[in-house]
């Protein structure tokens, strides 16, 4: 090894350099997490000793045994159902509507794309109000229906923003030669657009759910039953529950981040590749 | 295969007039090329042809059926497009038998494949069938959309520059293919090409095209010999016109062009231009109409030669004369002309255009005595 060139040898520590700085760096953002993890496994009694470990000694699943038991599956179906929901519901009304401002040329076009914009800017706790009026109106507080509806309605201008990007990205001429080949533009759009706009709906798509996923303002706003409560307001109620009960609290924390580690691990090449709004395309 | 016919058609984006008062009329099994510098209006017209572009006024009809407001659907017309639009997430197989796939064909799946595997028989792409586009090569590509477009037998073709994208090798080779598919589908083809070399070719006429205006619609021999103003006789061939500017005069009986300095001799007047004698006229004339001559004092035009330009089998001679125009004619390849040297140019009078000055329109077009 003696013998490497030194350009090579320069390349390698490099590339340890590189290395060690991007380990710190995952280890800082992970560090709350992997503390909540290992929190988690551990039994009651040793979670507030000192000297803190982080490998617990004696690892338990006691806490997760007791969220089964206090029924955590009812919330975590809940917030399945809305997030599913409120995924399948803004990508396909933010697919028309971007669909449509990136293809046709319309009278209050620009004011469209600008509330578009607008809208995002407007921080959520002022809508909550005004959003639970409305909500009542309909009769829809406490039910899963309100929530999806009020997520969809709040992410929709940013699948939108998205997707118009995305959309003008890709040549009219894949349509036109759809149209011409004896396609009806709705038939185009979901036989040529849509199958070339994996990425742009997969951003999208990770977007709205994770704010779906993780909301806890509105839907502890929103909702007081407990037959509509979705996994982050019970994972508040773990910490009342039992006094500052950390054990269970982190477990239903753990529960709640894994889904969405899972699918955006699964999915973080075409979510990189959306943001960037573009894409390979043949 | 159908006849198209374009009665008073016009279309506007915002102010900018794209294409105005266009008048053609395409016989079934023609080729027609429309031709013509970017923004000419001949995208335009194809684009309104396919149904991508609502028509602002007027009339197209496909057969005997007006499709103003027939959607590029329901059209029956197929089309290449520049950039050829393969759909990049289907293969070959299933570029070609998208348009047969379509709802309202109810084509079953053996009939489709039998008809996908004879196109690509035709085109010499059987073994590709498989891959994707980004697979392929330029000139594959384009065959693939070729068979797209056949696999359907439109009634009408429409290329939009499928040539452009490739290579010059390549380009000649599928302009042939292009000639002999025509030849044996017998179909009406509109041809939308920049290229005068591909339209005068391939086509059967040629549409020439300029600020959204039809120029000229005639065959590729009369839009070459007979041009009908300076921009189409400039626009077509292999080079730029020279274009002489000068006064008409008749004199015993023969008529003269005189202007920068020189005097061309056009022949024996025809009554049209005895009538137009007196007037401003352009001359125009292509390279193959000078023919330099070694000995200066053998023609009217003496002139000096600026340089040489070896264009295969012959060359181009670019020579300053009169008070200073240069003028570009043709040579045979072992003529020998050096810079600088003085020369003679003849000017050959079947090859002379004449031009209005005013309206830049041909007088030779009507009532011309001679024709080539």
């Amino acid at each position: 090894m003696n013998a490497a060139p030194s350009w090579r040898r320069r390349a390698l520590v490099r590339r340890a350099i590189n290395a060690a700085i991007t380990l710190t760096i995952c280890l800082f953002a992970l560090f709350p997490i992997l503390w909540g993890l290992s929190t988690s496994l551990k039994p009651s009694g040793r979670i507030l000793a000192f000297p803190p470990e982080l490998l617990p000694s004696q690892p338990t699943l006691e806490h997760y045994r007791l969220l089964v038991k206090t029924g955590i599956h009812g919330p975590l179906a809940n917030s399945a159902i809305v997030s599913f929901a409120t995924v399948v519901l803004a990508l396909v009304l933010g697919t028309l509507a971007a669909y449509a401002l990136a293809r046709f040329e319309f009278r209050g076009k620009r004011a469209i794309l600008f509330a578009v914009i607008a809208i995002m800017s407007i921080p959520l706790p002022s809508l909550l109000v005004p959003s639970f009026i409305f909500l009542a109106l309909l009769g829809l507080t406490n039910t899963l229906t309100g929530l999806a509806l009020l997520y969809t309605t709040y992410q929709l201008p940013i699948t939108v923003w998205i997707l118009y990007g995305y959309f003008r990205t890709i040549p009219r001429e894949y349509e036109n030669a759809a149209m011409i080949d004896g396609y009806s533009r709705l038939e185009a759009l979901r036989k040529v657009v849509l199958p070339l706009s994996g990425p742009g709906l997969i951003a999208a798509g990770l977007f709205v759910l994770t704010f779906a996923w993780n909301d806890f303002v509105v839907a502890v706003a929103m909702n007081s039953s407990e037959g509509a409560r979705t996994l982050p307001v019970a994972i508040y109620g773990y910490l009342g529950f039992f006094g500052r009960e950390w054990g269970p609290l982190t477990a239903a924390a753990m529960v709640s981040v894994v889904p969405v580690i899972v699918i955006f691990a699964l999915f973080q090449r075409y979510f990189l590749s959306g943001m960037s709004g573009g894409g390979v395309k043949g | 295969m159908s006849a198209v016919r374009f009665k008073g058609v016009g279309k506007r984006f915002g102010s900018v007039v794209a294409l105005a008062d266009l008048d053609l009329e395409i016989e079934p099994g023609e080729f027609v090329s429309l031709l013509g510098p970017s923004g000419s209006g001949k995208t335009t017209t194809l684009n309104l042809l396919a149904g991508l572009l609502p028509i602002d006024e007027g009339e197209i009809s496909i057969g005997d059926r007006v499709v103003n407001h027939v959607p590029p659907d329901r059209r029956d017309i197929a089309m290449v497009f520049q950039n050829y639009a393969l759909y990049p997430h289907m293969s070959v197989h299933e570029n070609i038998a998208f348009p047969l796939r379509a709802r309202g064909r109810a084509l079953d799946d053996a009939k489709i494949d039998a008809m996908v595997t004879g196109v690509a028989g035709k085109l010499g792409i059987g073994e590709l069938l498989a891959r994707y586009p980004k697979e392929l090569s330029g000139g594959q590509q384009q065959r693939v959309a070729l068979g797209r477009a056949m696999v359907r037998e439109p009634k009408v073709f429409l290329l939009d520059e499928p040539l452009s994208n490739l290579d010059a090798r390549l380009r000649l080779r599928m302009r042939r293919d292009l000639k002999a598919l025509h030849d044996a589908l017998g179909a009406t083809i509109v041809y939308v090409t920049h290229d005068q070399a591909e339209a005068m070719t391939l086509s059967t006429r040629v549409a020439v095209f300029n600020h959204g205006r039809l120029q000229q619609f005639d065959t590729p021999e009369a839009i070459y010999h007979r041009p009908a103003n300076i921009f189409v006789g400039n626009f077509v061939g292999e080079r730029e016109m020279n274009l002489i500017p000068g006064d008409l005069a008749v004199e015993n009986g023969a008529s003269v062009v005189r202007g920068r300095g020189m005097a061309m001799a056009l022949g024996s007047a025809s009554p049209t231009f005895s009538a137009a004698a007196g007037s401003r006229v352009v001359l125009g004339v292509r390279a193959e109409g000078i023919v330099p001559v070694a000995d200066p004092m053998a023609t009217d035009v003496p002139a000096r030669v600026v340089a040489t330009e070896r264009a295969g089998p012959e060359v181009a001679v670019f020579a300053s004369a009169g008070d200073g125009i240069e003028l570009c004619c043709r040579a045979e390849a072992h003529a020998q002309f050096g810079k600088g040297q003085a020369i003679g140019l003849r000017f050959v009078p079947e090859y002379l255009h004449l031009f209005d000055a005013g309206s830049e329109k041909s007088l030779r077009i009507r009532g011309s005595t001679k024709e080539e």
